[in-house]
């Protein structure tokens, strides 16, 4: 049995920063994830990391503005205030820890452009500043001396009493169970790509925070909004940089034509990624794209600024797909990228059930709305990663020294883990997962409308008894059992994919990502709401509409 | 045929054998080479640790000689055909460096341009003579033996240099000339090791570990002899396989390391003396008998 | 496209016959990687296979494997460039690190030799606001190293590892030149001299060049210890026998244009260093019976001044 303050579930950016902050702060820390944190997925982040820095002219709330219209004025704008107001110091924070940003003539940090912005405030390394971002924290918890159960898959919280007291977790090395206590819970476990076929996230973002979450109580909110990235690789689905078109890039159709200027002619290719998914999307459906994709075009900027500034695209493009970014334009598409959507938390990742905090990918503060601009999602998990450490270390200081009698938590997930081992079903675990992920894409996807949405509903529903009744596991092993764990991971997107076609079934307008077909305009009157959905213990279904929060920034038509 | 001669240092130096057996074996096959003696030591990398540039300046130097006799080089040694090419490699990537480089070298009057190819006896043998002209010349029967190949670092590392992106069968040219003499080519996964030379000086535990271990698993595969374009493996190998093997395996040094040109000349049914095979440390009195 | 793949198993569960090659069979798609052929085993075949993969875009570094005898990150590792149709490949686990299982081997030795050269900036004190200056050029070389993803495919195949654990290696001595060359980090001479004065540090590779040629992200780890010896050396750091080493060797290229092998070994010893000059007398004089033993006045280059000449502008230049 083990105890700390503060326990981390997630060791990506979200959870490192969360935790470097919490063990400064001197509260006894550790961190859970089932990879090692250099293999979490905050390491495919590539164009850079937003800040608005005062020193050279720019001003919070321009970010803010830029921030919120991205939104389709979905963010709660008291939440998107504080971010860009902390931006800048959190940024400079990253740097000072050693992170080799590009910079400027004057050795300052050097930006780029990115979508959705007016102006250029990306701060960014190469094509790979998620990595360097992750690996940079990673050297700051090795200097702190962090603790990292490695490798361990939570499986499901304490609740005792009410109150979030702990995991019950199994170590994937032994396939032993344990309980882990903590005075506050974390849940910094990243998205969940994988409830879409295809992704561009990693096999490991499978929505186990988010279920974890949903499943003590929490509530998620504005799950229907998926964002699908405008450039990824054809037939892989990798991503491709928005920083490609930050530093110029363009996007061409099968007759050669830069399209973007019918669908947002003053931001052109740098438009919010709901409306160039969209834009694309109707080209390859007009009969403009090649194969179902169209063409990012490089050649203009020259091979050496590829190979400096964009060097992983240009490997990523040569690697897979044989292409010279230099000399041929490459065939992309959009591809499901991100969940604007989360578990509900206020600015400092309070989800409102006590001991219980969520940051990063995972959560919905609200800072991104119904559409995430480029750049944000870095700087919203340091921002909130760091705000959560600061908020739990305040609270644990009222939760008693008891001892939680955790046997109960653990014998009930070795029920839980022995059903799935003896189950002796008709499907494999990935059989069920790629049934249901390649209609939630096609029900939820770049352009949804009532019947599709319902047919995604329906497959879900099926899923959901398949999961249960009819599933077999073929690895009766206790070391790495990874047939296990993709069984429990898809208990956790099952859960997602729910959430999310309800969240998409109950908002009738369209906005942002959640692009509707049937009610195809944004309805400001009835919908300037949130999504909230949460689930009771017996597995019933309640959602709620709260309004959004308008600061300073009336809702306005969003035009690029 | 004809090439700019560049036998390295310890051709010259500790390994005589390798010149003299390389000369007769050239001398058969009617090869003519003129060599670059004023031409300086590569360098083995070693001197690149210390001084990078005077090391490149050296070897694009060399391959200027060669360039203005309008030849290929030709080496014996997979170090020297390693560290060349390197450098090759590196100023035909760089106009900007090789420009540098020909300054310091522009007052003895040359200016490389970047023509040169770098073939090791090798690659000559298999690439421009041809395995089928090369096996006409042979009289002894080899066919009793098992040789593990050993190529040498320098060899196959990095393959950009080398010219492997072109001729990735460059790999396998050393398997396919034991076979050309009729003997077995074990297949021996540390073919592509290292020997251990370059830490011998700096640590000695370490490097004798590597030649018990390579030649003690080839010993284990059924080797008769290890064949080695690489004067320098064949050092270490041959030289400190006594104590290499006796510190670590606890055995004798019994496995026999020639060279590829030793091999080729006792195919050939070349005289014993200009091959050699006396000079080694570890005795080679088994292969000779079983031929 | 038809896929035939071996993979080496291994089992902890089992007490004995632990250790097998297990061959799969598939029909994918033509331009699948070995990482496809390896997830569709796992979710169609047998669900037993355990490897690690994440990204599938070589970003994450967990699926690094030996195919083909060959260290590789297998998700972008395409089947039909190693092998034609139907061939089938070979795929272990990663060398020089435990397995665990399968496909799935201990990196935590991995990760401990990262602590071991502090890998963290260390700067002298913190700029009072905003960021430490430093130029794009000074940040873009560190990219090189920057772009390294702990894939461990060079400690898989290094030489000396192979031999020595007690060697740094090149992952971490390749993140030991990211803070050397980090104009914000104050610790470089402290650094340098760790490096260059340890037992397993900058002089105990052995150039064999294997972590440059595996390395997925052109880090060459071992170009990268060759800068730390350059830079050892100019900042006057003790003198080692890999020092002394490369010093003669310099010194006799620049005197006869080529290697003076007896003196290289002497120096190396070390001039003073007498049980080590003793250590090289067996060898010497089994050299000089078999009539080996490099000549005492080496052969000279012809016009051997000229290389001083050029020895001499170089150091000119700097």
């Amino acid at each position: 049995m083990y105890d700390h303050d503060l326990l981390i579930v997630g060791a990506g950016l979200a959870g490192l920063r969360c935790a470097v902050e919490a063990q400064k702060l001197g509260l006894k820390v550790a961190v859970i994830t089932k990879v090692h944190p250099v293999r979490s997925h905050s390491n495919a982040a590539q164009g850079g990391i937003n800040a608005p820095l005062t020193d050279r002219g720019d001003d919070w709330k321009g970010h803010a503005l830029d921030t919120i219209k991205g939104s389709d004025y979905l963010a709660d704008q008291d939440a998107v205030e504080i971010m860009s107001q902390e931006a800048g110091e959190a940024v400079l924070e990253l740097e000072r820890m050693g992170v080799i940003f590009s910079r400027g003539d004057d050795g300052k940090l050097g930006t780029r452009r990115f979508g959705g912005q007016k102006v250029a405030r990306t701060f960014f390394v190469g094509a790979i500043t998620g990595s360097a971002l992750l690996h940079v924290l990673y050297e700051q918890s090795l200097k702190l001396g962090l603790q990292v159960y490695e490798e361990w898959f939570v499986t499901s919280l304490i609740k005792h009493e009410g109150a979030v007291r702990g995991v019950v977790a199994l170590d994937l090395k032994t396939g032993e169970l344990e309980s882990i206590t903590a005075k506050s819970v974390v849940i910094a476990a990243g998205g969940a790509g994988r409830v879409f076929e295809p992704s561009t996230n990693a096999l490991i973002c499978t929505g186990d925070g988010l279920s974890l979450a949903w499943n003590n109580g929490a509530g998620l909110m504005d799950m229907e909004m998926i964002q699908y990235h405008p450039t990824t690789l054809a037939r892989t689905g990798i991503l491709l940089s928005e920083a490609a078109r930050g530093e110029g890039a363009y996007l061409l159709n099968s007759e050669g034509d830069r399209f973007m200027k019918e669908y947002a002619p003053d931001y052109m290719e740098l438009a919010s990624r709901d409306v160039v998914s969209r834009s694309e999307q109707t080209e390859i459906n007009e009969g403009r794209g090649i194969d179902g994709n169209v063409l990012l075009d490089l050649r203009h900027l020259g091979k050496e600024f590829i190979e400096t500034r964009l060097g992983y695209l240009q490997e990523v493009s040569v690697e897979f797909l044989g292409i010279d970014m230099a000399e041929k334009p490459v065939p992309i598409r959009p591809g499901m990228h991100y969940i604007m959507g989360g578990v509900k938390t206020d600015v400092d990742g309070e989800t409102g059930v006590p001991g219980l905090y969520a940051a990063g990918e995972c959560a919905n503060v609200s800072v991104h709305g119904a559409n995430r601009l480029g750049a944000n999602s870095l700087l919203d998990t340091v921002v909130f990663g760091r705000r959560s450490a600061e908020k739990a270390s305040e609270y644990v200081k009222s939760v008693p020294n008891d001892i939680i009698p955790t046997e109960k938590y653990v014998k009930r997930d070795l029920e839980l883990i022995k059903n799935i081992m003896d189950a002796d079903g008709k499907y494999k675990v990935a059989e069920v997962r790629n049934k249901m992920a390649t209609a939630m894409t096609k029900g939820i996807g770049v352009f949804r409308d009532q019947e599709s949405m319902e047919y995604a509903k329906k497959i879900v529903d099926q899923t959901k008894i398949d999961y249960r009744d009819s599933i077999r596991i073929e690895n009766k092993g206790k070391v790495y059992n990874t047939d296990l764990l993709f069984a429990l991971e898809l208990g956790n997107m099952i859960d997602c994919a729910e959430s999310i076609v309800h969240g998409a079934l109950t908002r009738k307008e369209s906005r942002g990502a959640h692009f509707r077909t049937d009610i195809p305009g944004r309805n400001d009157e009835e919908w300037l709401k949130h999504t909230l959905i949460y689930k009771s213990l017996e597995g019933e279904i309640t959602v709620k509409t709260p309004d959004v929060t308008i600061t300073d920034w009336e809702p306005i038509e969003r035009v690029y | 045929m004809k090439y700019a001669f560049y036998p390295g240092c310890v051709a010259r130096g500790g390994t005589p054998e390798l010149l003299s057996s390389s000369m007769a074996v050239l001398k058969k096959l009617n090869i003519e080479v003129e060599e670059l003696t004023k031409a300086g030591c590569t360098g083995a990398g070693v001197l690149q640790e210390k001084n990078p540039l005077l090391g490149d300046t050296i070897n694009v130097r060399t391959l200027a000689m060669a360039e203005e006799k309008k030849l290929n080089i030709m080496t014996l040694c997979s170090t020297c055909q390693g560290v060349l090419s390197q450098a090759n490699h590196k100023v035909k990537k760089d106009p900007e460096y090789l420009k540098k480089i020909n300054e310091l070298i522009k007052d003895e009057g040359y200016n490389y341009k970047g023509t040169t190819e770098v073939k090791h006896l090798l690659w000559i043998l298999v690439e421009d003579y041809g395995l089928d002209k090369l096996k006409s010349h042979f009289v002894k029967e080899l066919s009793s033996l098992k040789f593990a190949p050993f190529y040498g670092c320098y060899m196959v590392r990095p393959s950009e240099a080398l010219g492997f992106d072109e001729k990735p069968e460059r790999q396998e040219y050393l398997e396919k000339v034991i076979e050309s003499v009729g003997a077995t080519a074990i297949d021996f996964p540390g073919k592509f090791s290292c020997c251990g030379f370059p830490v011998l000086f700096i640590n000695q535990k370490n490097s004798l570990k590597m030649v018990s271990n390579q030649t003690g698993s080839a010993k284990d595969l059924g080797a008769d002899a290890m064949v080695t374009p690489c004067p320098l493996c064949h050092l270490n190998l041959d030289g400190y396989q006594g104590k290499a093997r006796s510190n670590n395996r606890g055995d004798k040094a019994d496995l026999p390391i020639i060279h590829m040109p030793q091999m080729i000349a006792l195919a050939m049914g070349i005289e014993t003396k200009d091959v050699g095979l006396g000079r080694h440390i570890v005795s080679t009195k088994e292969i000779l008998n079983k031929i | 496209m038809k896929v035939s793949i071996d993979v080496k198993r291994f089992d902890p569960e089992k007490l004995n016959e632990n250790h097998w090659v297990q061959n799969y069979k598939m029909d994918i798609h033509p331009s699948s990687t070995v990482l496809d052929a390896l997830i569709h085993v796992r979710e169609e075949i047998d669900g037993t296979l355990g490897l690690r993969c994440a990204c599938r875009a070589s970003i994450c570094g967990s699926c690094g494997m030996r195919v083909n005898g060959k260290a590789k990150l297998v998700c972008k590792t395409r089947i039909e460039e190693l092998a034609e149709e139907g061939e089938t490949l070979l795929i272990e686990p990663m060398g020089n690190q435990p397995v665990i299982k399968d496909l799935i081997v201990d990196i935590s030795a991995f990760f401990a030799k990262m602590t071991q050269i502090t890998p963290f900036l260390q700067p002298d004190e913190l700029p009072k606001q905003g960021e430490f200056i430093a130029s794009n050029d000074s940040m873009e070389k560190l990219l090189t190293e920057m772009n390294c993803i702990m894939c461990g495919l060079c400690v898989s195949e290094c030489t000396i590892l192979e031999v020595d654990d007690t060697f740094i290696g090149p992952a971490a001595l390749a993140k030991a030149s990211r803070f050397v060359y980090d104009p914000r980090d104050s610790q470089t001479s402290d650094r340098l001299n760790f490096l260059n004065d340890e037992p397993g540090g900058i002089w105990d590779c052995t150039r064999c060049m294997q972590c440059v040629d595996v390395c997925p992200k052109d880090v060459a780890p071992m170009d990268r210890i060759m800068d730390l010896r350059e830079t050892a050396i100019e900042i006057g750091a003790k003198k080692t026998h890999g020092y002394d080493h490369t010093n003669s060797f310099e010194k006799s290229v620049v005197a006869h244009g080529r290697l003076d092998e007896s003196r290289l070994a002497l120096e190396s010893a070390g001039i003073f260093n007498i049980p080590r000059l003793l250590d090289l007398i067996p060898v010497g004089l089994r050299a000089l019976i078999k009539g080996k033993l490099p000549p005492l006045f080496p052969h000279k280059a012809e016009d051997n001044k000229k290389i001083k000449e050029i020895a001499k502008k170089i150091k000119e230049m700097e």
